[in-house]
């Protein structure tokens, strides 16, 4: 069994049969939609429990997907193990070194996607102005103000929300949400959606908790720094 | 302006440096682009497939630079006209940028993407020349070509992530397109781990550069028009 996961054949199958699965499942996604639909409108794990489970079918490729990354993570452990046991030489520190990163890196972002698929949450909801919600952890979550950019020809440039989170009846944090500008505070992320301004002024909000965000991050900034470092290295030695 | 360049790139069928001139030319369309439209000219179909023409031809002069004129050229300048024609033939998005797209992530997400999808081109160019001949400078040239354009692939992928955390509020969205993207991803992992595999190397992994690219454009193209997701705008 450990020569099969220490093997690079293993290696080269596994990521071809992830291949077939994603492919396979990049056709029922939208051929059923009402299944697919809620993957990224709840935590993962709320989905596969309360949807995936259901239709096996249609779900297959998924649980098929999850099961070749079991194996691939196995794989991958098992052979960067290997890798950096024996001797190890000032020479070839660096060739040998960067792969690993590269694996590493690859095993903290699924990590990061395991965390961010069974724990945080993730709500959303229509807010008028000046209205309050509640979020899971307590906290009060304010819409301030609505405010928007237009030209003369209708087109809208730019939009914004005034938002203020409170604990205890005190304000803990305050900003203002806009596209690709949501609010961090307290582990959670507040986004602005979209908004309507008749009848009366009113945001979609979203508030998201993704435990695995700062791990992905991590995982992505190491993942770049192994493969340049194997860009230089390889690149004269091919 | 642009039909010009049917005129430019295929000056390098008679020199390879000639490229230089429409690189050059179709250069200066692209920043005067970006220039009258006050944004990134990469929106939309027209944009982007005269974009990843002319970083093809970028890759291109650069690998080829010692060359002469053989199938290397004529197979590149080829794919350049093709895309080129695709380009010509969509309609062009004026105006700025819608508001989620106005973030250094989405432009940095963009052009490296597009530049690996170049480097993948002349990657499995490569890889036909290495099956026409043999060559192992051929297939030096295409793993070189693989090698950076999964690098900066993958960093594209990442800043796309944090655009789509700052944006959506998730890194990851469960869509077609992104898990395409991650089949090329995949793929080209593939590749890389099979080229150390006994039995894989030489015409087996050629054969990968070229399947690959092909991998590539539908999931730039076909994608995008068979199936609905998060990269439309």
């Amino acid at each position: 069994m450990k020569n099969f996961f220490l093997s690079l054949k293993t290696t080269v199958w596994l990521l071809t049969g992830l291949i077939c699965v994603f492919f396979l499942g990049s056709y029922l996604m939208p051929a059923y939609k009402d299944i697919h639909g809620a993957m990224n409108d709840r935590l993962l794990f709320e989905w596969v429990e309360q949807v995936a489970v259901d239709h096996p079918w249609v779900t297959g490729w998924f649980f098929l997907a999850l099961a070749a990354l079991v194996l691939l993570t196995i794989n991958t452990i098992v052979c960067s193990i290997q890798a950096v046991r024996g001797k190890w030489s000032r020479e070839d520190f660096l060739l040998r070194i960067a792969p690993q990163v590269v694996h590493m890196a690859f095993l903290i972002i699924l990590l990061a996607h395991l965390l961010g698929a069974g724990w945080g949450y993730r709500i959303s909801g229509m807010l008028p102005q000046g209205g309050y919600g509640r979020l899971p952890d307590g906290r009060v979550l304010q819409l301030k103000a609505i405010r928007v950019q237009g030209d003369p020809s209708g087109y809208i440039r730019d939009w914004s929300a005034d938002v203020a989170v409170y604990e205890s009846d005190r304000e803990t944090a305050a900003g203002v949400l806009g596209p690709n500008a949501p609010l961090f505070t307290g582990g959670a992320g507040i986004y602005l959606k979209s908004f309507e301004l008749k009848p009366t002024p009113m945001a979609f909000i979203l508030v998201t908790k993704d435990p695995g965000a700062v791990w992905a991050l991590a995982g992505a900034v190491l993942f770049m720094i192994g493969t340049v470092i194997i860009l230089f290295l390889k690149w004269k030695k091919v | 302006m642009e039909y010009i360049l049917f005129i430019l790139y295929p000056l390098a069928l008679v020199r390879l440096r000639l490229v230089l001139i429409a690189l050059a030319f179709h250069g200066a369309l692209i920043v005067g682009s970006a220039v009258r439209y006050g944004r990134i000219p990469l929106i939309g179909t027209h944009d982007t497939l005269g974009f990843l023409a002319w970083s093809i031809g970028v890759v291109y002069l650069a690998f080829g630079w010692r060359r002469r004129r053989d199938l290397y050229s004529y197979l590149t300048i080829s794919l350049i006209l093709l895309l080129l024609a695709g380009s010509v033939i969509s309609p062009v998005m004026k105006g700025p940028l819608p508001p989620v797209l106005r973030t250094i992530w989405f432009e940095l997400h963009v052009i490296l993407s597009f530049v690996s999808y170049a480097l993948f081109a002349v990657g499995a160019v490569f890889g036909a020349l290495f099956l026409r001949d043999g060559e192992r400078e051929h297939e030096t040239d295409q793993y070189r070509n693989l090698l950076l354009g999964y690098v900066l692939f993958s960093i594209a992928m990442i800043f796309g992530g944090i655009w789509a955390h700052l944006a959506w509020g998730t890194y990851w969205l469960w869509t077609p397109k992104e898990l395409w993207t991650t089949i090329v991803w995949f793929f080209y992992s593939l590749y890389l781990h099979a080229r150390l595999v006994r039995g894989w190397t030489g015409r087996p992994v050629a054969w990968m550069g070229i399947v690959g690219f092909l991998i590539v454009m539908f999931t730039y193209v076909g994608v995008g028009l068979l199936m609905k997701s998060s990269h439309e705008f």
